[in-house]
């Protein structure tokens, strides 16, 4: 019972570490994107008018 | 140990320790005074033998470039299969712990080649990365990676997939392939880039 | 007569106005060049685990037929968006990419690993239901798949290659070399 509970235990303590990187993960990788993008699009619209 | 003084939230807190330290060090100067620092290690990487044969046979470092793209697609394959089974796209009638725990096999080796191909290949242009930002990204996705697939993927993925939550999984099968994406697309980059 | 009919085709190619502009783009290029590469992780991703499934090395307790068709569609769909690409970077520099040796060899190497996959697929079809819970794939299922790896290692090897310009006919070449790399005798396009 006490290893079932410290098993449950280490589960969510691994869910909690996997929702805080991957949270982290796609935030960032969503800001670092989009400021891509848009200074892609910028470059193109100087290039291009 | 860890868990007799961080708690039952171990892992959670070193998570948030390293992500910390990781955003603060990225947007401090912190970053500019460790790039500093590594230039004299840049400089020694030219002078090895893998630099110099880089530098001397053009045919040679494209082979080993040619492997780097082989060891990228074997990498990139195990990362579709496994995160793929994860979000419920392919093999859906194999057990997903075969599939995950296979691919993995497979990751392993190909990230293997791919940091050994890397490295040759970083030696033989090392003053030329050294300066080039986009290099420093792909460095970072590529921690950032490795970190995640090891410390909190595997970790997690070995448990018993009944007892996560579903999201939590898709989560993290969509953070790993946001990830070695980026890291691929900056690799990309750095062959425009100079 | 061959090598000019190809030369000729090629600057046909390159006095088009869509030829220029994907050429001279700012980023068309190399966006094309980028999508052609990273597909790779698709393509080829999904083709080395089957060859590795049927030598024994990648996801041995799943069934080879399940293995090798289910990935065939990301792969085949891969290939689709790698062909595309390709062609269109052929387009972007016609004249230099036919007068590659590199280019030559990749082509031929296409064509001998379209015809080592579809002999491979027909004995694999044929056998499949004795050895498909096997490990490994009896002894010719193997010759194929390491034969598929090797083939398709050299067009990685060749496609880069493509870039150098150690080979090219604007340069003084042995006779062996312009005649394979299609050399046209007076040809002011390189």
């Amino acid at each position: 019972m006490n290893e079932e509970n410290q098993n449950d235990a280490q589960i969510k303590d691994e869910q909690t570490s996997a929702i805080l990187a991957t949270s982290t993960i796609i935030i960032f990788f969503a800001v670092y994107w989009f400021f891509q993008i848009q200074s892609v699009r910028e470059l193109l619209e100087l290039a291009y008018g | 140990m860890p868990t007799a003084i961080l708690g039952p939230y171990t892992r959670t807190i070193l998570t948030g320790a390293v992500i910390i330290g990781l955003l603060l060090f990225s947007f401090t100067y912190a970053r500019v005074s460790v790039w500093i620092d590594v230039q004299p290690f840049f400089e020694w990487m030219e002078t090895t033998w893998f630099g110099v044969i880089g530098k001397t046979w053009g045919a040679a470092f494209a082979v080993i470039e040619a492997i780097h793209l082989i060891g990228l697609a074997l990498l990139g394959g195990s990362v579709i299969v496994g995160e793929g089974r994860i979000l419920g796209f392919v093999f859906t009638d194999v057990p997903a712990r075969t599939i995950i725990d296979r691919a993995h096999k497979v990751f392993f080796w190909a990230l293997m080649t791919l940091l050994a191909t890397g490295i040759f290949m970083a030696c033989g242009v090392a003053m030329k990365i050294y300066y080039l930002p986009v290099y420093w990204y792909k460095m970072l996705a590529l921690g950032a990676g490795i970190l995640f697939h090891f410390c909190i993927r595997k970790p997690l993925l070995q448990r018993e997939l009944e007892k996560i939550n579903p999201w939590v999984t898709k989560a993290v099968a969509i953070s790993s392939l946001m990830i070695w994406f980026t890291v691929a697309a900056t690799g990309r980059w750095i062959g425009f880039s100079g | 007569m061959l090598n000019e009919l190809v030369y000729n085709f090629a600057v046909w190619l390159d006095d088009t106005r869509w030829s220029a502009m994907l050429h001279e783009s700012y980023y068309m290029y190399n966006w094309v060049e980028s999508t052609h590469v990273l597909t790779l992780m698709v393509s080829l991703g999904m083709l080395f685990l089957i060859d590795l499934r049927m030598l024994g090395y990648a996801l041995p307790d799943v069934p080879a037929s399940k293995i090798a068709e289910r990935l065939s569609i990301p792969m085949l769909v891969g290939f689709t968006i790698m062909f595309i690409t390709g062609i269109s970077l052929f387009y972007a520099v016609p004249v230099r990419s036919a007068q590659s040796v590199w280019f030559r060899t990749k082509m031929v190497l296409l064509v001998v690993c379209a015809v080592n996959a579809y002999l491979f697929h027909n004995r694999m079809n044929e056998s499949v239901s004795s050895w498909d819970n096997d490990a490994r794939a009896p002894s010719r299922i193997r010759l194929g798949a390491g034969l598929s790896l090797g083939f398709w290692t050299i067009v990685v090897i060749c496609g880069r290659f493509i870039a150098y310009d150690w080979f090219d006919c604007d340069y003084e070449q042995s006779a062996f070399i312009e005649f394979f790399a299609g050399c046209v005798d007076g040809q002011e396009r390189f």
